[in-house]
């Protein structure tokens, strides 16, 4: 008896917490399907029910909702910059964890140190760098951005190539192979599940980033703009009233493709933040 | 000691090979090639000279105009001259101080790279003469190409990164420590004005409160609760997931796996739509206040007197206490599920064989947690803890797209700074620049953030140091 009250207590517990949880998701959903398109603040479903904020959302662009345009130029710059930032940090991680050469460790606690100034802080300066060189409200300057500095995010990688044996690396040696084959060749191959991390990893920056783009593409023409900033943009004051269905819409379809990557990734994630420690 | 001692050889290796190298070497002092040359390299030879020229041109176009003006930030005026006849307005040769100074940092680094390479370049040459007389092998271009893919792989690896890290990370760094000694701001933003040097005039503004300047005040409380926040941020969600984990991964719970999933659903939403939402969800006129108001919460609370009683709403994310306490808890909300996947992952690897003969022993499941299970999570979170707690302080998310737009503050001394109670640093530091245009006192909060910052990182990087057995596993 006592047994079956700790379970059932146990899960409605759960259960409740689960609720606490999803509700603000729920609401986003059921709103996203509202008839009405301002904030119903009487009621948590929505009156009525309609399509209209996804209907808007694709078909009638205006001058504050450019959803297809916003989408196109988020997944442009996400792929690019995942593809620079991938080979970076390939580079960087197979440098500092196979090759030897003088001043490595200095440059390794270097790297470290930086890369833990968070780059919130030196956003002006950035922001003053690009615009010198004509680069704001482009979005081959947000692609430098996100990218360029990413060889510093090296420590997961190299951990994870610390653990392919050297033995094998040697007997390619022995057979002739240079560095750079013993790259392509082996590391390469060897570290799939951690390059699938990194890509992933680094699609998702744009998608999520507020901050840098909001200062980079400060030009006010929602073309321009990528889907945080957009979205952000509905909920203005002056705006709020008309648009916030439509944001609740635009929330959720960004939400699809994330969400399944973010699910691919999180067993990853452990790893990514104890360093790699947890070796099971 | 160690460090001395390399630098000191790096100059000592310099000399001996001014002073031992023969005429070629000497020559290369002055034409940088000239050593490859005498020993048949004849293409390295060539782009070293080349090297040599393109930067002669750089300094002499470049770097020199602009490290002239660097003391000074430019002094003229920017004029515009309309001439009515032609309809066409002129602008004079002005000086532009932020592009000035800007180039200026780029040009002192490239001055900087390219001594290293000059004293490289006297070294590699003095090296080739005694392989020569030592009757040694002397790399042929193809060779030195090969070894690029070879013994030098790195320097080929290592080059594209490094200039992004240098551009993107570096110089804005440099930049922004610069900004911090002038006068940058409102009234002296370029093309149409010039800023200069004020020495440490912005620091002092910092820790002065008089009637006019009140960025003492602000910093002092901002920087108080941006403390207060980054501990109760931390804290909370660690032992949160930490005690979520546990209850999820308990043998009596039935199905972990869905229960773990569905919180998961929580955070893979994009964290600035969940963020924007829950602020209309707990706005002044949102869902939240009138279900309050309805179940009779609202007049509950007046009662109490933590609602002030000529409003009608709970003021979740407009007063100041309320406001703080909303934040930590939605951050809550935010990081439990992440700090569960975490701990998930490491009470999977604790060690079994030790709760089990601490059960043995007749330990009870409290005393199992705070002696074995506690400590071993601590030992290899440890360092991603501090982590966390400098990546809170500068959590600009949470706070910025929770409050902006909605929290106005009642306080004149901070308003007069552009300061909120609920502001930390970072966010204090975006408004001041995005919509102040204030980036002298941007860019001194910003070197006093670095320091915070620098201070609890140097601690988790003398830890990972100690930890760091790279080559256990190779």
């Amino acid at each position: 008896m006592k047994k079956t009250v700790g379970f059932v207590t146990r899960h409605l517990f759960l259960a409740f917490l689960v609720v606490v949880w999803l509700i603000p998701i729920l609401w986003l959903v059921v709103t996203s399907f509202s008839g009405y398109r301002g904030i119903n603040t009487a009621h948590f479903f929505p009156e009525t029910w309609s399509l209209d904020n996804y209907k808007a959302l694709f078909l009638e662009p205006d001058s504050v909702v450019q959803y297809v345009v916003w989408f196109r130029n988020t997944l442009v710059i996400a792929i690019f910059t995942c593809i620079i930032s991938t080979i970076f940090v390939l580079m960087v991680s197979y440098t500092m964890s196979c090759l030897r050469f003088k001043g490595r460790k200095g440059l390794m606690s270097f790297g470290i140190i930086l890369n833990m100034f968070p780059g919130v802080l030196s956003m002006i300066a950035v922001y003053f760098v690009m615009k010198s060189i004509g680069l704001t409200n482009s979005h081959l300057g947000m692609i430098i951005v996100y990218s360029a500095g990413s060889g510093l995010g090296y420590l997961i990688t190299k951990g994870f190539m610390d653990t392919i044996s050297v033995s094998l690396r040697e007997a390619a040696r022995l057979e002739g192979a240079s560095e750079a084959k013993i790259f392509l060749r082996i590391i390469i191959p060897l570290s799939k599940p951690m390059i699938v991390y990194t890509v992933i990893n680094s699609f998702l920056v744009p998608w999520g980033d507020f901050v840098l783009a909001k200062l980079m593409l400060n030009s006010g023409i929602a073309t321009d703009w990528t889907i945080a900033i957009g979205l952000f943009n509905m909920l203005g004051k002056s705006l709020i009233n008309k648009y916030f269905s439509i944001f609740c819409a635009g929330g959720v379809i960004v939400s699809i493709p994330i969400s399944i990557l973010f699910v691919l990734m999180q067993k990853f994630y452990v790893e990514g933040v104890t360093g790699g420690s947890v070796k099971g | 000691m160690n460090k001395l001692k390399s630098i000191g050889n790096y100059f000592k290796d310099f000399g001996t090979a001014i002073v031992k190298g023969d005429i070629w070497v000497k020559l290369s002092l002055f034409i940088m090639g000239a050593g490859y040359i005498a020993r048949k390299q004849v293409i390295n030879g060539l782009i070293m000279i080349a090297l040599q020229a393109v930067f002669a041109v750089m300094c002499v176009f470049y770097a020199a105009p602009n490290l002239a003006k660097f003391g000074t930030l430019g002094t003229v005026q920017f004029e515009q001259v309309f001439d009515p006849l032609t309809l066409i307005s002129t602008v004079n040769d002005y000086d532009n101080s932020f592009l000035i100074l800007l180039n200026s940092i780029i040009s002192l680094f490239i001055i900087v790279a390219f001594i290293l390479v000059y004293i490289a370049n006297v070294k590699t040459v003095y090296r080739l003469q005694r392989n020569k007389e030592e009757g040694l092998h002397i790399n042929t271009f193809r060779e030195d190409i090969k070894a690029l893919f070879n013994e030098k792989f790195h320097i080929t690896l290592l080059t594209l990164p490094c200039i992004g890290v240098v551009l993107m990370n570096i110089i804005p760094i440099l930049v922004l420590v610069a900004i911090a000694f002038t006068n940058y701001d409102q009234q002296h933003m370029p093309p149409s004005a010039l800023f200069t040097w004020v020495g440490f005039k912005n620091f002092k503004s910092l820790f002065t409160t008089s009637v006019t300047v009140t960025f003492g005040y602000s910093f002092g409380k901002v920087l108080v609760w941006t403390l207060e926040w980054a501990f109760l941020a931390t804290f909370t969600t660690f032992i949160g997931g930490i005690l979520m984990a546990q209850f999820i991964n308990n043998k009596n719970t039935k199905w972990p796996k869905m229960w773990r999933t569905l919180f998961m659903v929580a955070i893979a939403v994009p964290q600035f739509v969940t963020l924007l939402l829950v602020r209309n969800f707990f706005a002044d006129s949102g869902i939240v206040n009138t279900i309050c108001a309805n179940i009779g919460l609202t007049d509950f609370l007046k009662d109490v007197g933590l609602v002030s009683e000529h409003l009608t709403y709970i003021p979740f994310l407009t007063n100041p206490s309320w406001a703080k306490v909303m934040i930590v808890i939605i951050n809550i909300w935010v990081g439990i599920p992440y700090q569960m996947l975490v701990a998930t992952g490491v009470l999977m690897n604790i060690p079994t064989d030790q709760i089990e003969s601490a059960r043995i022993d007749g330990a009870n499941r409290l005393q199992i947690f705070v002696k074995i299970t506690m400590p071993y999570v601590l030992f290899i979170t440890g360092p991603s803890l501090i982590t966390d707690f400098v990546k809170n302080i500068n959590n600009f998310n949470v706070i910025y797209l929770l409050t902006q737009d909605v929290y106005v503050t009642q306080d004149q001394l901070l308003a007069n700074s552009h300061a909120k109670e609920i502001d930390l640093l970072v966010t204090w530091l975006f408004r001041l620049t995005n919509e102040y245009y204030n980036y002298k006192m941007a860019s001194v909060i910003g070197i006093l953030v670095f320091i915070i910052c620098a201070a609890f990182t140097l601690v988790t990087f003398t830890q990972m140091i100690k930890g760091n057995r790279e080559e256990d596993f190779q």
